[in-house]
């Protein structure tokens, strides 16, 4: 928004075409500032990952090492090579190694070599890792995890959004009663994360009362049947899915409850309800039109923000995400795997921020670019 | 002469094991109750794996581990367990049952620069002398029993506890650790000694050095149950007067300062090591090199290593097998162990004990070092109940891990595991003591050069000498790219080749009847694939030439001196070799040679030449290519493109070698055998093992493995090999001796509480010690018949004692699991006419 009405000043400097030219122009200024603006924004973003994903080429030393105690304890587990061939083998073998990743090069050559394949979206390589079908393509490692993770995580946090806005809507209405307080009462226990509860729902429904499954994301072996095992899965989903929503619902309905009280006392929405208009009117036109740009943009984050998964809740559940995969990636310090994931983040945001934009103007009239006199 | 040993085979069955017995006094707290019996299992005529199906699955988390097999998720649980709070749980639990592996070790790493470091600072380990005092600082007992909670035992030296060579050195081994127990007043009194030559000096009880306090780092690792040791560790040498800096690090951070770092920088005096071992190590003459001497490796740390001249002289003989015969060996062995105690740059403190879990009704053959995971026998031996078939589920931290090809494939302990069910193989290791015994061999003749120290242990093979052994002039030597065929010594120009040892090698009359997966019959095609890829990868003029295989190959050219096939019916082949381990039964088994099946490998060959796949991870890596997985990912479009290449083509690898083996007739019926495996199981895995790969779920993490009807042997061939005949002591005899008396010891020899075979017990020595821990009598218990021993002590013996309280030792070694068993029984010398306490 801010950045929005700076370019009104654009307007001042020189005197604008009229019509739908000038509007043209102005959009397109706009736009290749906002793209130029963001693409700075991810490229610092990017660079600044590799650097310290790579400790400012520190990690550099303790691969070395790795390596060398790597090769050097596979020598000596070889009871093919004699003692003392070991030695000239384990160079060799170090050396090789050090030639495929590059460890000859210096860091500062490499990180600009790995910003330059990651700006322009070409993952590579994994250093050390494998998707799970085999592959070390970036691309294939990421995607292959995308799919449990949107179902997962997108299936949970959709539940915590679209339950708690109209709780919250609810609630706004319903300021001080029995359920509110209870909800405020309860807002705390979002201060506990989802794999903590997990943990409790596991043992109580995969193992006191063992109902449900205690973690994977398909019985084993995987059913056959489409049908079956889409009922395995949703199965399986139960329990992290409650874990979630049980770690995020109330202090998720206590903010958007503020957010709506304190929307519902603005001065349109008394002079509405002055008027006598119907509540659901009032809300729908009144409260939720002009609150609509926030609710849009925690949406929008909420969705890109399944990007990054949840670490420890895949773990306890043991379900094959991406947060569990960056983990990995970050245990191995495989470089283009932890590039690969930061950078089709980054590029995500960058691309909801810039829709944004563009969504803010269509759903609030009072956002405009350009016009003379300031008018925003 | 080489002395050679025979072992009469026998079954092993229904023999049942007190664990708390092998583990000694660290094992106290395992309870009694750990008897672990072999099943009596009907197998009726079944052929081959005894489960109907296995499912394998991904579950990185052991804290559920006895909630899952309670409930029956999963049967066993691949990865071994240390937690002791789990360990707990399963042991309180009526529905699992356990196995104990011992592979993993922990030591104290002392940096030896000095006296000096570069900053002027004292190191005092840079003196063998404080370092071999450290032994008597720790009580090995208490970090096994305390720390790790009975889950480790006692170990005093380099030479692991369940090894042969512990075994074989039982006697020596014992008598050392007698003598570097737990003695802090010695310990500080040998510091005392060498700190005061140093010029350090002791003030209100701390040691200072050029007027500051002497501060020692003691770099511990974090990660695992080190911490405790690293603090037990810190906490003694503080008692005895120094400073201490406890550097607690995980294994990154450790690594670059102990092994990373420069030794005389300083930055550490003691770090908590660890060493993991998943198989039974035959030979551990190496181990002295590699842990005490500069060659071990090229580290910094390494090159600090300064061993005395005849250690350091023993070391590299040892390493290079530098000894006349296996008795020399042995004494080799012994003095070595001593100097290593004196060198110290090591104090081992404990074997760890990993717990395998598995539920009750499962029944498999799990390697007394590996576990079940490093054990080449689980898919020949893993059963429910007591009756055949069924289905189990295993649980493992990880599945497929890396992609699946039997040329360069994954090296990952856990994919491995599932691949030893899917791979036959001519051996098998013996899990209880490592030693290779026949799957596919009918019969083996090792020729060694006279003096080699090799020796026989099994009756499956012969071992001859002979002064000089000459290679054949048309046994294949080198490799002929470009014909695609091997060379002859003679093609070769290699004439008068000699080599130190000649295996002669029959399979099993059936050797070629056997089948693949997919139906096809086993020929000596896939044989020769095996061969001719060994040598192509490594040839530069190949298309398929791998410069990350070189470096291996090299290895194997510089020992290789030819093969030659001298039938196919039965198969018969002859190797020879320059490379000489103890163990003829090893020499052998590693000279068989293996089988690939040349129809799935001529796939992945075409893939790897256009550069489309690649069999190493190096190789595609460097091609920009897919590591080649039969199993699963972009290797299976590929692999489906190539082989409707190759049977447009009608292709055959390598035609001048195996075209003598395959027609067009079997070229076609091994692609149409392919194609059909691959649109039913959606992959290109095949083997001839017990099992066969049913179906596969990378992302979902789970494998489904199902019985291989055609598996050739009978279901129950192996499974004496469930569990390890470990023999259980009982030692007993009078209070009081008499001067002037002789005494007699029962010793009472039982696995299972059946008495253990008199004739299966290699070793029962006895070491008697006087009041002051002197070694004072050392000698071999005598037979009594089946699990009954005894120790007879002359007056004389005992009137050397002198009076008062003494201790007896008693070692039996039994031939059938490579870790002794120890025993001890207090009494006293008391004057003529004592009256006597019974």
């Amino acid at each position: 928004m801010a950045e929005m009405t700076g370019q009104d000043r654009a307007g001042e400097r020189a005197p604008a075409p009229r019509g739908w030219l000038r509007d043209a122009q102005l959009v397109g200024a706009f736009v290749l500032r906002r793209v130029f603006a963001l693409m700075v924004t991810v490229l610092i973003g990017v660079y600044l990952t590799i650097v310290v994903a790579n400790m400012g080429g520190q990690v550099d030393e303790l691969r070395e090492i790795q390596i060398r105690s790597d090769v050097s304890e596979a020598v000596r587990a070889d009871p093919e090579i004699p003692a003392e061939e070991r030695g000239e083998m384990v160079e060799r073998r170090v050396q090789m190694e050090r030639e495929r990743l590059n460890l000859d090069q210096p860091f500062i050559l490499r990180s600009v070599d790995y910003l330059r394949r990651a700006m322009l979206l070409d993952l590579g390589r994994a250093e050390q890792m494998h998707s799970d079908l085999g592959s070390r393509q970036v691309y294939a490692i990421i995607t292959e995890r995308l799919p449990a993770t949107i179902l997962l995580f997108g299936t949970a946090n959709m539940l915590v959004f679209f339950a708690s806005i109209f709780a919250a809507l609810g609630l706004s209405r319903r300021y001080g009663s029995l359920t509110d307080r209870t909800v405020i009462g309860l807002a705390p226990s979002s201060a506990a994360p989802g794999w903590f509860y997990g943990i409790f729902l596991i043992l109580v429904f995969a193992f006191i009362v063992p109902i449900l499954p205690a973690g994977g994301m398909v019985a084993v072996p995987p059913p056959e049947s489409p049908w079956a095992y889409a009922l395995s899965v949703m199965r399986h989903m139960v329990l992290p899915v409650a874990a979630m929503f049980i770690s995020s619902i109330f202090i998720s309905i206590y903010s958007w409850r503020t957010f709506f009280l304190i929307h519902s006392s603005e001065d349109y929405v008394e002079m509405a309800r002055a008027k006598g208009l119907p509540s659901g009117m009032i809300e729908r036109r009144y409260i939720l039109r002009p609150t609509l740009p926030p609710i849009i943009t925690s949406f929008l984050l909420m969705l890109i923000g399944l990007w990054s998964g949840a670490i420890i809740l895949e773990q306890v559940f043991n379900w094959p995400g991406l947060g569990t995969l960056l983990f990995q990636a970050i245990g191995h310090r495989d470089t283009p795997v932890i590039i690969g994931g930061v950078v089709i983040f980054a590029y995500l945001l960058a691309l909801t921020v810039f829709l944004l934009d563009f969504l803010y103007a269509i759903l609030d009239p009072r956002v405009r670019v350009g016009f003379e006199g300031g008018e925003r | 002469m080489i002395p050679i040993l025979k072992l009469p085979e026998r079954s092993l069955r229904a023999v049942a094991v007190a664990t708390a017995c092998i583990l000694g006094a660290a094992g106290a707290a395992l309870a009694d109750d750990e008897i672990m019996a072999a099943p009596e299992f009907d197998a009726g005529d079944r052929r081959g794996g005894l489960l109907d199906e296995i499912v394998f699955a991904t579950e990185p988390d052991v804290g559920k581990v006895a909630g899952l097999i309670e409930d029956g998720s999963y049967q066993l649980f691949a990865q071994g367990i240390t937690n002791q709070t789990i360990f707990q749980r399963i042991r309180e639990s009526e529905r699992i049952e356990h196995d104990l592996s011992y592979g993993s070790s922990v030591e104290l790493t002392f940096n030896p620069s000095g006296p000096e470091f570069e900053s002027g600072e004292l190191n005092p380990f840079n003196i063998p002398e404080i370092r071999e005092a450290m032994n008597w600082l720790v009580d090995r007992r208490h970090i096994a029993e305390e720390i790790y909670g009975g889950l480790a035992r006692p170990r005093y030296m380099v030479v692991g506890t369940a090894t042969p060579d512990y075994a074989a050195l039982a006697g020596e081994a014992r008598e050392i650790e007698l003598r570097y127990q737990p003695d802090r007043r010695r310990a500080e009194e040998v510091i005392g000694r060498e700190m005061e030559a140093l010029g350090a000096e002791k003030r209100g009880g701390r040691w200072h050095y050029e007027g500051a306090p002497v501060t020692l780092r003691v770099l511990i690792r974090n990660d695992d149950i080190r911490r405790q040791v690293g603090d037990y560790v810190a906490n003694r040498l503080e008692d005895i007067g120094f400073a201490v800096e406890r550097m607690y690090r995980d294994a990154e951070e450790s690594s670059r300062i102990w092994i990373g770092g420069d030794p005389e920088a300083g930055q550490w005096h003691v770090y908590t090591g660890s060493w993991v071992s998943t198989v039974v190590s035959r030979d551990t003459a190496t181990n002295f090199d590699f842990y005490y001497t500069p060659r071990g490796r090229a580290e910094p740390l390494w090159q600090a290593y300064d061993p005395a001249p005849e250690f350091d002289e023993i070391s590299e003989r040892l390493s290079r097998g530098d000894y006349g015969d296996l008795e020399e060996r042995a004494e080799m062995m012994a003095r070595a162990l001593d100097l290593s105690m004196r060198d110290s740059t090591r104090v081992w403190l404990v074997d760890q004990i990993q717990v395998g879990p598995r539920s009750a009704d499962l029944g498999v053959s799990v390697d007394l070092a590996g576990g079940v995971r490093g054990s080449q026998l689980w898919p020949l031996t893993v059963h429910r109940g007591d009756a055949p078939g069924g289905e189990a589920r295993f649980a493992m931290p990880s599945v497929l891990t890396e992609p699946w090809n039997p040329v360069a494939g994954t090296n990952w302990l856990f994919d491995r595991m599932v691949v030893r069910a899917i791979e036959d193989s001519a051996f098998m290791p013996d899990p209880f003591t490592g030693l290779y015994r026949p799957q596919r061999i009918a019969e083996a003749e090792l020729t060694v050069e006279t003096g080699a120290p090799v020796s026989r242990t099994l009756d499956w093979l012969t071992l001859e000498q002979e002064d000089e052994i000459a290679v054949p002039d048309d046994a294949w030597i080198a490799w002929d790219e470009s014909a695609g065929r091997f060379l002859s010594v003679e093609e070769a120009g290699e004439d008068g080749l000699t080599a130190r040892t000649r295996s002669r090698i029959v399979f099993e009359d059936d050797y070629f009847d056997r089948r693949w997966h997919d139906g096809t019959t086993v020929s000596p095609a896939d044989m020769l694939i095996s061969y001719a890829l060994t040598f192509s990868r490594a040839d530069p003029d190949s298309p398929i030439f791998d410069p990350g295989h070189v470096p291996a190959f090299e290895s194997f050219e510089r020992h290789f001196r030819g093969l030659r096939i001298l039938s196919t019916d039965p198969l018969t082949v002859e190797v020879y070799s320059d490379q000489i381990t103890p163990d003829a039964e090893t020499i052998v088994a590693r000279r068989a040679p293996g089988t690939l099946p040349w129809h799935v490998m001529a796939l992945a060959i075409k893939a790897e030449e256009d550069g489309e796949l690649a069999f190493s991870s190096d190789q595609a890596d460097r091609l920009g290519a897919e590591w080649l997985s039969l199993v699963s990912g972009p290797s299976m479009s590929v692999l489906d493109r190539m082989r409707e290449r190759a049977v447009e083509q009608e292709h055959l690898p390598f035609p001048e070698l195996l075209g003598e083996h395959v027609d067009a007739e079997e070229i076609a019926a091994r692609y149409d055998a392919i194609a059909q495996w691959r649109s039913e199981r959606g992959h290109y895995q095949i083997g001839d093992g017990p099992y066969y790969l049913h179906s596969v779920y990378p992302v979902q993490g789970a494998l489904v493995l199902r019985h291989f009807a055609d598996f050739p042997d009978r279901a129950d061939k192996w499974l004496d090999f469930t569990q390890p005949p470990i023999p259980a002591l009982e030692l007993d005899g009078p209070m009081m001796v008499a001067e002037g008396e002789d005494a007699r010891f029962d010793i009472a020899v039982t696995s299972g509480g059946a008495p253990y075979p008199a004739e299966d017990i290699e070793a029962a020595e006895f070491l008697l010690f006087d009041g002051d821990g002197a070694l004072m009598e050392r000698g071999t218990a005598e037979s009594r018949g089946d699990g009954h021993w005894e120790v007879v002590l002359s007056a004389e013996d005992v009137a050397a004692l002198g009076r008062g309280a003494n201790s007896l030792e008693v070692v039996v070694t039994s031939r059938h699991v490579a870790m002794p068993v120890f025993a001890s029984f207090a009494f006293s010398t008391v004057p003529e006419g004592t009256q006597k306490l019974q």
